[in-house]
């Protein structure tokens, strides 16, 4: 037995000897050469180099970096941007021929109560105009060579991605502005509070049908809908304002190809969740509520909306005299 | 049909940019001022284990620039040769950021993307012009496959280290010196 045991243990020193020698041969052989497979695993861990070139990124012969991105745009986030425009859309227009619209109970009232300052309606549309623009011609850079090209000619389509590629863009800086003056100047109506919980249970009171029928929850200045929109719109609207510098201004940051590539990933995630709860919000504002449009119109809603929509608010600002009406 | 590929035999490259300065004579009509198309890198330069390569389009086969483009202005040739139509490409840079070999180059690189249109390595192959034409001259350089002929860089490689042609042909003649040469070195590659 113990003769057993030396030889296994003679045979296990041999073969780490042999590997070490291996070893030692392979970081110094004799003429100071690299084999094969030595240079390709120093190419492919990103190794760089000297070259008379001077184009980007040329002093690395290989950027290796973890090829499923590739699919994940033409598999995953292409069909879902799509699905987050066309399929929201059709999903908001069953709603409404199921459920119906939230009318205004007893019509409107004909006063109009003060509810965003011109400034707030201006800030809106700086960043809403292009928000839709951007939409739509994101949708044609992400998607359209799936969706859209095979139906149009060669020359059409080519125009047609280039001008999507130029006023997307041009429409990032605008969008921008609007973003962050919106999301400066309007957090402190849209923080969370306990009875958006209740709003949320009976989804708003904007379901005609079942348990939530004839439901009126309380809201602020803001329902829990809308701050969600809002924080929604925050977050994402900063990942898909970053991500979007980086590639709009490469020659100002710099960025890596890999980075790079994440930026566009995150910019496409960031796009889906953006477009989806666009179309809830426009619908929201143009069909669902009755009244809700005069708001970005004028920055005046009807009392009637106001009381019906944004009970606390209203009775907040009857309460403390800042109740205005429009002349 | 045939499976074009370019193969770098590291053993043979002695980085004299032969192959660059034929791509350039060759594709000149089509180079703006530095671009160029391939180029040559040497790794540990003045150290044991220096080993230089050339490096263009690896004309592959699951293209990750095709992957990505936005125009779709990419295309595959029956030789397996990736072209690109200039007329198509928006110059967003997204090939850049895919390809793992760098070979998408821009004549610009200004704010808002305004990269021009993207360049890269043709296999010598022209573009979707008419083969010949002033149009696939300008735009895309020359189109020897057309003729029957190989890449420049290859042909004009001293040291035959380039190699350019169909995939079968050019991986057993690299299999045969490999076999020649041992790797006595080495426990595997």
């Amino acid at each position: 037995m113990n003769k057993w045991f030396k030889q296994i243990g003679i045979a296990i020193a041999l073969l780490f000897s042999v590997t070490a020698f291996a070893h030692d041969g392979a970081e110094h052989t004799h003429d100071g050469q690299a084999t094969e497979g030595q240079i390709w695993s120093q190419l492919k861990a990103g190794a760089e180099g000297r070259t008379t070139s001077t184009s980007e990124f040329h002093a690395q012969p290989i950027n290796t970096y973890d090829l499923r991105v590739l699919e994940l745009r033409s598999d995953i986030l292409a069909p879902a941007l799509m699905a987050a425009l066309f399929g929201m859309i059709i999903i908001f227009v069953l709603f409404i021929k199921v459920n119906g619209i939230s009318k205004l109970h007893g019509g409107f009232s004909g006063k109009l109560v003060y509810r965003w300052s011109k400034f707030d309606v201006s800030i809106h549309w700086l960043g809403a105009i292009p928000c839709l623009l951007l939409i739509l011609t994101g949708l044609t850079l992400l998607a359209g060579r799936f969706f859209f090209q095979p139906y149009i000619g060669e020359g059409l389509w080519s125009n047609l991605v280039y001008a999507a590629k130029q006023v997307h863009d041009i429409m990032a800086i605008p969008f921008m502005i609007g973003w962050a003056l919106m999301t400066v100047l309007w957090a402190k109506n849209q923080l969370p509070k306990m009875y958006d919980i209740k709003w949320m249970m009976v989804v708003g009171g904007y379901i005609n049908f079942g348990p939530f029928k004839g439901k009126h929850p309380d809201a602020g200045f803001a329902n829990a809908g809308e701050k969600l929109w809002f924080w929604a719109f925050a977050v994402f609207g900063l990942v898909i304002s970053a991500s979007g510098m980086l590639l709009l201004f490469p020659n100002l940051f710099e960025p890596s190809r890999t980075l790079s590539l994440i930026a566009l990933i995150l910019h496409s995630v960031s796009a889906i969740i953006i477009t989806a709860f666009s179309i809830v919000h426009i619908f929201m504002a143009t069909v669902m509520s009755e009244g809700g449009m005069e708001c970005m119109v004028s920055g005046y809603c009807d009392e009637t909306w106001a009381s019906q929509h944004h009970n606390l608010w209203f009775d907040e600002i009857k309460e403390n005299g800042t109740l205005k009406y429009k002349e | 049909m045939a499976t074009m590929k370019f193969l770098c035999d590291t053993k043979r490259c002695i980085e004299c940019n032969g192959c660059v300065t034929a791509c350039k004579n060759e594709n000149d009509s089509a180079l703006e001022w530095g671009i160029q198309r391939r180029r040559v890198v040497t790794i540990n330069d003045g150290e044991k284990g220096e080993a230089s390569i050339s490096v263009a389009c690896m004309h592959c086969s699951d293209a990750p620039c095709m992957a990505v483009c936005p125009a779709n202005c990419f295309y595959k040739t029956e030789d397996g040769i990736v072209l690109h139509d200039k007329d198509t490409c928006i110059g967003c840079g997204y090939c850049l950021y895919a390809c793992p070999f760098g070979a998408p180059q821009f004549p610009q690189g200004g704010a808002f993307g305004a990269r021009g249109k993207m360049d890269k390595c043709t296999f010598c192959a022209g573009g979707p012009e008419e083969n010949h034409s002033d149009a696939e001259r300008q735009k895309y350089g020359a189109n020897r496959v057309a003729e029957g002929k190989l890449p420049m860089c290859a042909e004009l490689c001293a040291t035959k280290s380039l190699l350019a042609g169909d995939a079968e042909i050019v991986s057993a003649i690299f299999r045969e010196r490999v076999a020649y040469r041992g790797s006595k070195n080495a426990i595997w590659g």
